[in-house]
């Protein structure tokens, strides 16, 4: 049969519920007794609290800071010298940095009354000078934006390999000057938890909507200084992480408090107004390129000032400088680079602090080194698709340890560069005309990538966080009645772990896909993890239950030859059942025998029984590179500024695939993520530092008739150094979109001479570049 | 609080509560009726996870509330557990991968559900266009538009006219009684150029109105340095105290729905040599949690012949929820009005004709603004501005 | 975010609902579908003290028609309009504009009537009635009076509408077999509010020519001289005229806004002409 292990496309366990409304959300989670909480949040950027007042009659219904004496505030350390440090309090008690920042929790029967609670709280402010954007918040002189700084910046980082020589003798030399706007993330359910305390138990129980309860419930600990063991964090159904809930928020320790002191429940649902201004930001960098060429548009050095507009404090555990760590150390791309310069300035400014979004750092410098392959291409006259090809490492040079000593595992990038030019049909599109019959310019673009997943213990710390993963656990255990039970720590937040897991348990037990069942995400139990992020789930929870599987599967093998008399050599897995020749025993029969008629086992049997726990990290801590290359052909109407995505082709390479549907389902869904910072998704601030889109209507989200069908091939090279030769995929899609749309949009604008270059590429910023560009069209004229 | 009792059928089944008529419809079938499946993504009108079918037509159960279901017939996702056409769209969900997290997966198989029954058979594009209200942040759309497609094909549309209620057609009681011309006169230009946003104090934005009057500016100063006379001009303000430089007040903003007041104080300076007068002040209005500052500053310069030429700038600058959205142009549109009824009252009252009662009290204006200034919201004094 | 407390009622009768308004400190609010109003008020931005549902006065959901002009009443729905749940005397503008109103689930409860109270000038009824020449019919403690669609908006989120009137019908000439229409609207995104909106009408049998620049962040303005263009020289010359007329006309906007207005009222043009060599 085909198979319902790796590499099988297997519809979906979670599936069933989701499709009759029986999800459980955090939202749908009930608690007799449950409070609902709303937060009073600052309506300035910065500004210090002169007076805080409690409406008569509620003083115990509205918490301040004072209010909860022990209460730490969220402090990310770093070992990374020169790091600075930001407390960013559950409450604020004397100063607010950011539009949004949480001030007050106000405690009611249900939200709308909290809410009323909230207006009736009276706070004064006195107004400070706020810093806005990456230009004030890194110049010299600004006051910083936390006490005991010694400038405004969170880190400064900087990098320099062999350019002296390259600037000196280089022939073409290209410089851009490129920004991405500030996103918000957006997963359709925003976070929210439910605290309540467990009598029973004697245990603080959070249901939070996250990626990575293990960790939460470190973070809450710490915060709150109360044991670990008396705090059990349970993720329910999430719905959509995208990196926004793999941090701890100031409203989980608000309310994970309130349910610790008071003894009862209590919840705070994110609503989307305060997803859009208080939380959630991401990806806004600005760079200074110069690349340096030979004349075929070969690199030779590329040096690059990258700026990250951090917001006002660092989140927990990934710091307010994971950003530009890896800004700096992605920029190069798949590229073949020898001589690289690269500063990083982490800016503080009064914005809410900056989160990892789905491909962290790398859709900004994939925007920023393929526009500059672009640049070169144009500067040394040739096709930007041959430039890039010329310039990607090559298959015959894997691994690879490119300029900033990243370990290129595997993969032949140049190949899927020409499969996507072969699918977009690149030579049809050039050989037809530039305009369309509705007068519209019509351009195709480029992105390749590589991303660096499921890296592990040595990058992190690396990076100097304060909490690096090791290796992911696995319980795996075969029921009395034959079925297959997987605990895993990690949690599933969509991208189908469900499933996936299960699939790998099949491959080594082949307990039928129908009888496996798996729990995630709960520290009660399940065995630890630091969770889902950084694309890691797969390869290393996976590689726990590969291991935890195999062992439970030699268990099942033991016990089965004694049942059938046979050596265990001989007992092979087959049709859901368990043969030696043609004499068979049922999974059922194993798991009787040994839970409930051990009489008919022999006494050496394995005391490990039939579950086992396994534990897995990759035999590099590197991490294991997927990669992929990403066309787009646009059509760009010049007269109204606004862009139509024609075709849309993705080739990517993940390393086997443990279901191919699902690396379909995570390479398209990134890929949406990656338009919407491409076209449309764009969160300003005015000088004040108010948040201009505090609704969907402000904050475009990429609907059905904004997308494409994008069109995917993959090609399959597995990783030497993880099992099963597995990959990450869930961050991918989002990466190219960004330099794909943007180079196509350029394309296009060819023949004005205009050209793009901040995201997202909205009508009003192409007509301003195609207005940039007349004057030089009439001087040619 | 006044409560309602709301009765209702929802999946069949007759539902009674008791509720705030301010309850949303989506609340009542999750925190009252315990029927989670219909998801809030936004409350604002979005997303499309809360999508409910509201007597027989797919509505947002976020911005509908307990009242105006009175009544009603909802069917909620799990209203369409054994619903045919759902448990196909259920299977080809599944099948094309069409669902990831879940979370918008309710309300998206009742808007798939709806286009299937009215339309029947339909091509992709018609789908995208069709679930452009249900957004999904995982899947983007491909699979949910082929199972869609999928399950459509083969189906007859329902007679699009055959649900809606008939409505009689009948002769009109009597004729439109406006006499049109072919040609609509065109708007009077602007007179003004406004320049907002290039105000000169950083976080400020500014129009500027010029207005020239057949009086002399000594005239004019002297009816424009009294305070009183020009705050009645401004549309929406009242000065309830003036003591010296410092004066109390209220600025009323009608805008649409929302009924803006910002009570508190703020100063005056007038500069009799320089003919320049201003007022300022800032505040907060309570509803919204917003704070403002506002100015309005005129100059009385001479003009040609014994006329003289005013020059009235308004500034302002916004904190707060009422500045939270980026349609910047709206807001300078009602600046930009607040800007030409101030003048042209001021020109009426020059002339020593009447203030229209109309274009002080009833123009909704967003806000110039006096705020609790001392008392809510104090600003620290920049000295470079 | 969840509302301020409101109260609601729902008259039965357009008297009842006249009453319910008339009382102006009662701060009453007429919820004609709610499909604007509601994230204001969900945003607690808009806080009125009571909702008055005028969804089920059964007046406010007429159709008259005689042999010029035809009305309809505020309170039909967007998606009524999409489907021709009544005679279409529009030559297909009025289904087409409603089909292309925000999404179909909002479609299905907004209102007509609603979206033109609310005087979003983006909102596509605003620019369509102010196009066709329509009239709105107010009803007030006072009695009835009519506006002019054209003059309705005052400007942004403010009409003629008084605090005590309610918009009651839209009165709207009949458009003849010959009529042609153009409505190009720029959006970046399916059922999002317009960037520009540019409406063209021409029925020569009935006199109509009018030209429409709307989504100005202001009252729409018809471009008179490109109607007589129009009417005169045809559609082609007028898109050369409305560019200029827009310049003209709507100075104090962004340039790219300009520029935006201009292609959607060109765009409008172009399509009568297309229909024209047809």
């Amino acid at each position: 049969m085909a198979s319902e292990g790796i590499g099988a496309r297997v519809l979906r366990k979670e599936d069933a519920r989701h499709l009759r409304g029986r999800g459980q959300f955090v939202g749908d989670i009930r608690i007799p007794g449950m409070l609902e909480v709303a937060f009073v949040r600052s309506p300035v950027a910065h500004a210090l609290i002169r007076e805080r007042k409690k409406p008569a009659g509620f003083e115990n219904s509205v918490i301040f800071n004072d209010d909860m004496p022990g209460v730490l505030p969220i402090t990310t350390r770093s070992s990374i010298p020169g790091y600075k440090v930001s407390d960013y309090p559950a409450l604020a008690a004397e100063r607010v940095r950011f539009v949004g920042e949480t001030i007050a929790m106000c405690v009611a029967p249900n939200r709308a009354a909290a809410e009323d609670l909230c207006e009736l709280v009276d706070i004064q402010y006195e107004e400070l000078d706020p810093i806005v954007n990456c230009a004030t918040g890194r110049a010299s002189g600004v006051k910083p934006l936390h006490d005991g700084w010694t400038d405004n910046l969170f880190l400064r980082t900087s990098f320099d390999q062999g350019m002296d020589e390259v600037i000196a003798k280089a022939p073409v030399v290209v410089e851009l000057e490129l920004s991405t706007a500030r996103q918000t993330m957006h997963p359709m359910e925003g976070k929210g938890l439910v605290a309540w305390w467990d009598h029973r138990a004697g245990q603080l129980v959070v249901h939070t909507s996250t990626q990575v309860p293990h960790m939460i419930r470190i973070g809450l600990a710490e915060c709150l200084g109360i044991p670990q063991a008396i705090i059990r964090v349970a993720a329910p159904d999430v719905g959509g992480g995208f990196g926004y809930k793999c941090m701890l928020m100031p409203e989980e320790v608000a309310v994970a408090w309130l349910a610790y002191t008071r003894q009862g429940a209590f919840r705070w649902i994110e609503d989307r107004r305060e997803h859009l201004t208080a939380g959630a930001n991401a990806r806004q960098h600005e760079y200074k390129i110069k690349a340096y060429a030979d004349e075929r548009g070969r690199f030779l050095g590329l040096d690059a000032d990258v700026a990250v507009d951090c917001g006002a404090y660092s989140v927990w555990p990934f710091s307010a400088c994971l950003e530009a760590a890896q800004a700096s150390g992605n920029l190069p791309g798949p590229y073949d680079l020898k001589a690289y310069r690269c500063s990083t300035f982490s800016v503080a400014t009064n914005k809410p602090p900056f989160a990892p979004y789905r491909g962290v750092a790398r859709p900004g410098v994939c925007f920023a080194i393929e526009l500059t392959i672009d640049a070169i291409a144009k500067a040394v006259g040739r096709e930007a698709w041959e430039v890039r090809l010329e310039n990607l490492v090559a298959a015959s040079a894997m691994p690879y340890t490119n300029v900033t000593k990243k370990f290129y595992d595997s993969g032949n990038y140049p190949a899927s560069l020409l499969e996507v030019k072969r699918m977009i049909d690149f030579d049809r599109i050039r050989s037809e005309p530039r305009r369309d019959a509705k007068g519209r310019y019509l351009g195709v673009g480029f992105a390749t990538y590589t991303e660096q997943s499921a890296h592990g213990t040595k990058v992190f710390a690396q990076w100097g966080l304060p909490l690096v993963p090791g290796f992911d656990q696995a319980h795996v255990k075969l029921t009395p009645d034959g079925a297959l039970e997987i605990k895993a720590g990690i949690h599933t937040i969509g991208q189908g772990l469900e499933t996936t897991l299960a699939q790998i348990a099949h491959e080594q037990t082949r307990v039928p896909l129908k009888d496996i069942r798996v729990v995630l995400g709960d520290t009660a139990n399940t065995p630890f993890s630091t969770g889902a992020y950084a694309s890691r789930g797969i390869v290393m929870t996976g590689g726990a239950v590969s291991v935890a599987s195999e062992i439970v599967a030699g268990r099942i093998k033991s016990i089965a030859a004694h049942l059938l008399q046979v050596r265990p050599e001989d007992i092979s897995f087959r049709d859901g059942a368990i043969f030696a020749g043609e004499a068979s025993v049922s999974y059922e029969d194993v798991g009787r025998a040994w839970y409930m008629r051990p009489d008919q086992l022999p006494d050496d049997v394995d005391r490990g029984g039939l579950e086992a726990t396994g534990a897995y990290k990759p035999q590099i801590d590197s991490g294991v590179f997927s990669y992929a290359s990403h066309a787009a052909y646009v059509a760009v109407d010049a007269e109204t500024g606004l862009v139509e995505i024609l075709d849309y082709a993705i080739c990517e390479d993940c390393g086997t695939m443990v279901n191919p549907m699902i690396v379909d389902g995570q390479t398209i869904g990134g890929a949406a993520q990656g338009v919407g910072t491409a076209l449309f998704e764009e969160s300003p601030y005015d000088d004040n530092g108010q948040p201009l889109a505090s609704t969907l209507i402000d904050y475009l989200l990429p609907g059905p008739t904004e997308l494409p069908r994008f069109r995917i091939s993959h090609m399959e090279t597995p990783s030497p150094y993880s099992a099963h030769g597995l990959k990450g995929v869930g961050e991918g899609g989002a990466i190219a979109p960004a330099g794909a749309l943007v180079n196509a949009i350029n394309d296009a604008l060819a023949p004005l001479n205009a050209a793009v270059h901040t995201i997202p590429a909205s009508p009003e910023r192409i007509l301003a570049a195609i207005a940039a560009a007349k004057p030089t069209l009439n001087d040619a004229a | 609080m006044p409560m309602l009792n709301v009765s209702l059928t929802v999946n069949g089944r007759p539902a009674a509560a008791t509720v705030e008529p301010r309850t949303q419809l989506c609340e009542l079938l999750r925190e009252n009726l315990n029927l989670t499946g219909t998801h809030v993504g936004c409350e604002q009108g979005v997303c499309g996870a809360c999508t409910v079918v509201v007597d027989g037509k797919p509505q947002r159960s976020c911005i509908s509330y307990a009242g105006d279901c009175e009544g009603g017939s909802i069917t909620t996702i799990e209203g369409f557990d054994d619903d045919a056409l759902m448990d196909e769209l259920r299977v080809a969900f599944s099948r094309h991968h069409a669902l990831q997290c879940g979370f918008c997966t309710p309300g998206m198989l009742i808007t798939a559900r709806d286009i299937i029954l009215r339309l029947g058979e339909t091509s992709a594009a018609r789908i995208r266009e069709e679930l452009s209200g249900n957004l999904c942040r995982c899947t983007g759309y491909v699979g949910i538009v082929e199972a869609v497609e999928q399950v459509s094909k083969g189906k007859a549309a329902r007679d699009p006219k055959a649900p809606v209620a008939a409505i009689e057609a009948t002769v009109a009681s009597r004729p439109a009684d406006t006499v049109r011309k072919v040609f609509a006169p065109a708007p009077r230009p602007t007179v003004a150029t406004p320049s907002a946003g290039t105000s000169a104090r950083k976080g400020w934005s500014s129009i500027e109105q010029r207005l020239t009057v057949g009086f002399s500016p000594d005239v004019v100063w002297d009816r424009l340095s009294d305070i009183r006379e020009v705050s009645t001009c401004l549309p929406g303000a009242e000065i309830t105290e003036l003591d010296g430089d410092r004066i109390r007040g209220k600025m009323n903003v009608t805008l649409g729905p929302m009924k803006i007041a910002f009570n508190g104080d703020g100063n005056v300076m007038l500069d009799a040599e320089r003919r320049i007068g201003r007022l300022s002040g800032g505040g907060r209005d309570a509803g919204s949690g917003s704070t403002a500052e506002g100015e309005v500053e005129w100059r009385v310069l001479p003009g040609e012949a014994s006329d003289s030429l005013i020059q009235v700038s308004l500034s302002w600058r916004l904190s707060g929820r009422l500045a939270q959205f980026n349609r910047a142009g709206l807001v300078q549109d009602v600046i930009q009005r607040l800007a030409s009824i101030f003048v042209s009252n001021l020109e009426a009252s020059l002339k020593g004709e009447a203030i229209g009662e109309q274009s002080v009290k009833s123009l909704g204006i967003f806000s110039l603004m006096w705020g609790v200034f001392k008392e809510r919201f104090l600003r620290r004094t920049r000295k470079n501005t | 975010m969840k509302p301020a407390p409101f109260d609601y009622v729902r008259p039965r009768s357009l008297p009842e609902a006249t009453a319910l308004l008339s009382d102006e400190s009662a701060n009453a609010k007429i919820f004609a579908g709610g499909q604007s109003l509601g994230p204001m008020l969900n945003l607690r931005l808009a806080r009125p003290a009571k909702l008055v549902d005028i969804r089920n006065i059964q007046a406010l959901r007429a159709v008259r028609v005689d042999e010029k002009s035809y009305s309809i009443g505020a309170t039909l729905t967007h998606a009524e309009i999409e489907d021709g749940a009544f005679e279409d005397f529009s030559q297909g503008l009025l289904p087409f504009v409603a089909r292309g109103i925000a999404y179909r689930a909002v479609r299905n409860r907004g209102t007509v009537g609603g979206s033109l109270s609310h005087a979003d000038p983006a909102a596509d009824w605003v620019s369509t009635m102010a196009a066709i020449g329509a009239t709105m019919v107010v009803h007030g403690p006072a009695g009835e009076r009519r506006v002019p669609a054209e003059q309705f908006l005052v400007g942004a989120f403010t009409s003629k509408l008084g605090a005590t009137e309610l918009l009651t019908a839209i009165e709207l000439p009949r458009l003849s077999a010959t009529a042609r229409w153009g409505y190009y609207k720029v959006c970046r995104k399916t059922g999002e509010f317009a960037k520009a909106i540019g409406v063209t009408i021409q029925d020569p049998r009935a006199g109509i020519f009018r030209v429409l620049a709307g989504s100005t962040e202001g009252r729409p303005v018809l471009l008179a001289r490109s109607g007589e263009t129009l009417a005169t020289q045809g559609a082609d010359r007028a898109a050369g005229v409305a560019r200029q007329e827009i310049e003209e006309v709507l100075p104090h906007l962004e340039p790219g806004h300009r520029q935006q207005l201009a292609v959607a009222v060109q765009r409008s043009l172009q399509k009568i002409s297309l229909l024209e060599t047809v």
